[in-house]
């Protein structure tokens, strides 16, 4: 059992951490999502006289985005993929550079 | 001879759970028990309608196929019930691990500070090397804690000087809150199996004996027999079975014989009983292990409540008890009386030392003085009282024990028709579930032809093997959360996707051309000189969103890992905090 404590100990100290990408991904997808969403419908609730001029702009890239609560759906479900699509290669990436590192470390 | 009767020698609980799960499977036993009690180490002693329980034995077990056996054996007469245990030093109460205004009031300024300081030079100036128990305490609480706390009580317990036990005993045997429970807590609420056993276990109504009583009886409903008073005296043997064991009854001989034995009396007496009697090298490992025994001075006081604890720790080296059951808050039914509480002090002492050779009735002269010495009730409230012995409590682990248990196991391997289990049968200081673990799988070997290894079962539930992959998902799991960010690695990664990212999202409005969003995007020159919507900008853009990424996720590594540090540290603190409730428990 000590000898366990002292493998894991061992592991934490010396092992590199992997990222799972899919999580990643999707934990990252979620947040740009959210945050699209609450965004965009704050600004539809508060109101104004031109409401959401600038984060409309995003429609350049997200066709059919609106500042509106249709809007902030169709923002959720662009915004949750280019998160995924950010967080997974994030991950992916890192996890690609560790190994290559790990291996010269070795 | 009965070809398919199996012969337990021992009705503890491991010789009693083998016998329960041969029923099980419907193999005959015969169960021989010297005692005229059923339960062994864990039988209840009753007087005069009192309950004692030697040495207290919580109900607590992380394997399953125990606890179902403990709950199908007593239903609702297996008690859920409140712990409490202190130390008991100088007239005073202490909780452990010490919470600080608690040792303030008890030790006192100067003491308390003293203890912090010589902490503090310890944990700056440990001992090199941890050879010994006392060094190994020392290390991690100081030498004032050292000595206020643990040293007089080990030594009671044990007969040993700390300066004389090994350190590696101590780190084999006793651990803090693990690292990975730690962390475990972190995440989520205290598992239940934390939470019992710092606040309740289990216990039987009326003390253990009542468990094992119970056993006895769903034994005998299954057509096997227990036999009480039963002493084996010797143990045929040829080259390679037990042939038939000879048994003292009634001053009476009787020769049993059976197919299968298996033994939970102390492995060396077992040695000494075999004839044809083994080599001497045998002998002499038999001979040289020692066991630690435990004098239970049972006291009738009249006085409705004492203390509200289970047991307490007695640490002061003035008196020679060293822990104080109180029977009633084990369970209420332990007496017959409620305005009468019954106290079991628990002296350890070794067999044939001057102590364990005291008559009864100086025993008890001297429980009555020294209870009234530390304070607890005055002598002259005990109305009534009597002496429990129980010669083999511990196994003690001295330095040579080790090599002596691997010449018997050499030995006793070579007997295809014998299984040795149980605490003393295996010279190792298990717990009850564990002792009975030992029974259950031994019954399994023998009637489905399993090849449990008995002797591989420790004081911790590996031998489970749900229990085994059970550590090693933990362990992934906590090297995957814990183990380091690689920095550049992290950096790279995100250099290189914020890069490719700003390169696209200009080449896109680049080629898509209109100037709304290329304006906005142009901005980012304030940060990026030089950056432009243009083919010439998407890569001069790529550099400096790398750049940034590659610095941002860095950081961001960094500061994580720091962060993970530090909560480790914290983690680590924890830990050592538990360390002083387990060992306490332990000894």
């Amino acid at each position: 059992m000590i000898d366990e404590e002292k493998r894991l100990e061992q592991i934490i100290l010396t092992r590199l951490a992997r990222l799972n990408a899919k999580i990643h991904g999707l934990v990252t997808g979620m947040v740009f999502g959210v945050g699209l969403f609450v965004a965009t419908n704050w600004l539809v609730l508060k109101g104004g006289k031109s409401v959401g001029r600038h984060l409309s702009l995003l429609s350049q890239f997200f066709i059919g985005y609106r500042v509106s609560f249709l809007g902030s759906l169709i923002g959720f479900a662009y915004a949750f993929a280019c998160g995924f699509i950010l967080g997974y290669s994030i991950a992916w990436m890192y996890n690609w550079f560790a190994d290559k590192r790990d291996g010269k470390s070795k | 001879m009965d070809r398919h009767l199996t012969v337990i020698i021992g009705a503890g609980p491991a010789g009693l759970s083998a016998a329960c799960e041969l029923g099980k499977l419907k193999r005959p036993t015969l169960v021989l028990e010297a005692q005229d009690t059923v339960g062994g180490l864990a039988r209840t002693e009753s007087y005069k309608g009192y309950f004692f329980d030697l040495g207290g034995h919580r109900f607590f077990t992380k394997a399953k196929l125990i606890e179902l056996m403990w709950r199908d054996l007593l239903g609702a007469d297996f008690l859920c019930r409140p712990r409490l245990s202190r130390i008991y030093y100088n007239r005073k109460f202490f909780y452990y691990p010490l919470r600080p205004l608690n040792a303030l009031l008890g030790l006192g300024f100067w003491r308390s500070l003293m203890i912090v300081l010589s902490y503090l030079r310890w944990q700056l100036f440990p001992h090199q090397r941890e050879e010994t128990l006392e060094q190994w305490v020392t290390n991690r609480f100081g030498k004032r804690l050292f000595e206020t706390f643990f040293k007089a009580y080990t030594e009671k317990v044990w007969g040993l000087s700390c300066s004389e036990l090994r350190a590696e005993w101590a780190a084999q045997r006793i651990r803090g809150l693990s690292l990975k429970t730690a962390v475990f807590s972190m995440f989520a609420k205290p598992t239940q199996t934390i939470k019992t056993l710092i606040e309740e276990f289990h216990y039987p109504r009326l003390g253990p004996g009542m468990m094992w009583q119970a056993a006895k009886e769903k034994i005998e409903r299954e057509g096997s027999v227990v036999r009480l008073n039963c002493k084996v005296v010797a143990v045929r043997r040829n080259d390679r079975q037990i042939e038939s064991v000879i048994i003292s009854h009634d001053g009476h001989s009787e020769v049993v014989e059976g197919s299968a034995f298996v033994s939970s009396i102390p492995v060396n007496e077992f040695i000494l009983k075999l004839e044809p009697r083994p080599p001497v090298k045998v002998l002499e490992a038999a001979n040289g292990l020692r066991y630690r025994g435990l004098l239970v001075v049972c006291l009738i006081i009249n006085d409705a409540d004492l203390f509200p604890d289970n047991w307490i720790y007695v640490h002061d080296p003035e008196v020679r008890v060293g822990r104080i059951q109180n029977y009633k808050n084990w369970s209420p039914d332990m007496v017959p009386d409620g305005t009468k509480t019954s106290l079991g002090m628990e002296y350890f002492c070794t067999p044939g030392d001057a102590l364990w050779n005291l008559p009864d009735a100086e025993l008890i002269e001297l429980g009555k003085r020294e209870l009234e010495r530390i304070g607890l009730a005055l002598s002259a409230r005990v109305e009534d009282a009597h002496v429990i012995r129980a010669p083999h409590a511990y196994p003690v682990y001295d330095s040579e024990y080790s090599k002596r248990v691997a010449i018997i196991r050499e030995f006793l391997d070579d007997l295809e028709n014998f299984q040795t289990i149980g605490r003393n049968g295996l010279h190792r200081y298990n717990n009850q579930d564990h002792a009975m673990m030992t029974g259950l799988l031994a019954a399994r070997n023998l009637a489905l032809g399993e090849h449990n290894d008995i002797w591989s079962i420790n004081t911790e539930p590996e031998y489970h093997e749900e229990a085994a992959l059970e550590e090693k998902a933990v362990e992934e799991a906590l090297a995957r959360i814990f183990t380091r960010l690689d920095r550049v690695a992290f950096g790279l990664a995100l250099g290189s996707v914020a890069g490719t990212a700003l390169f696209l999202v200009t080449a896109f409005l680049m080629l898509k051309g209109g100037d709304g969003f290329a304006r906005n995007l142009q901005l980012l020159r304030q940060y990026f000189p030089g950056y432009r919507v243009t083919l010439q900008g998407s890569f001069i853009g790529f550099i400096y969103a790398f750049a940034s990424g590659f610095v941002g996720g860095w950081l961001f590594a960094f500061l994580r890992n720091a962060m993970m540090f530090f909560s480790m540290a914290w983690l680590e603190r924890k830990a050592q905090r538990g360390l002083m409730r387990r060992i306490f428990d332990f000894l």
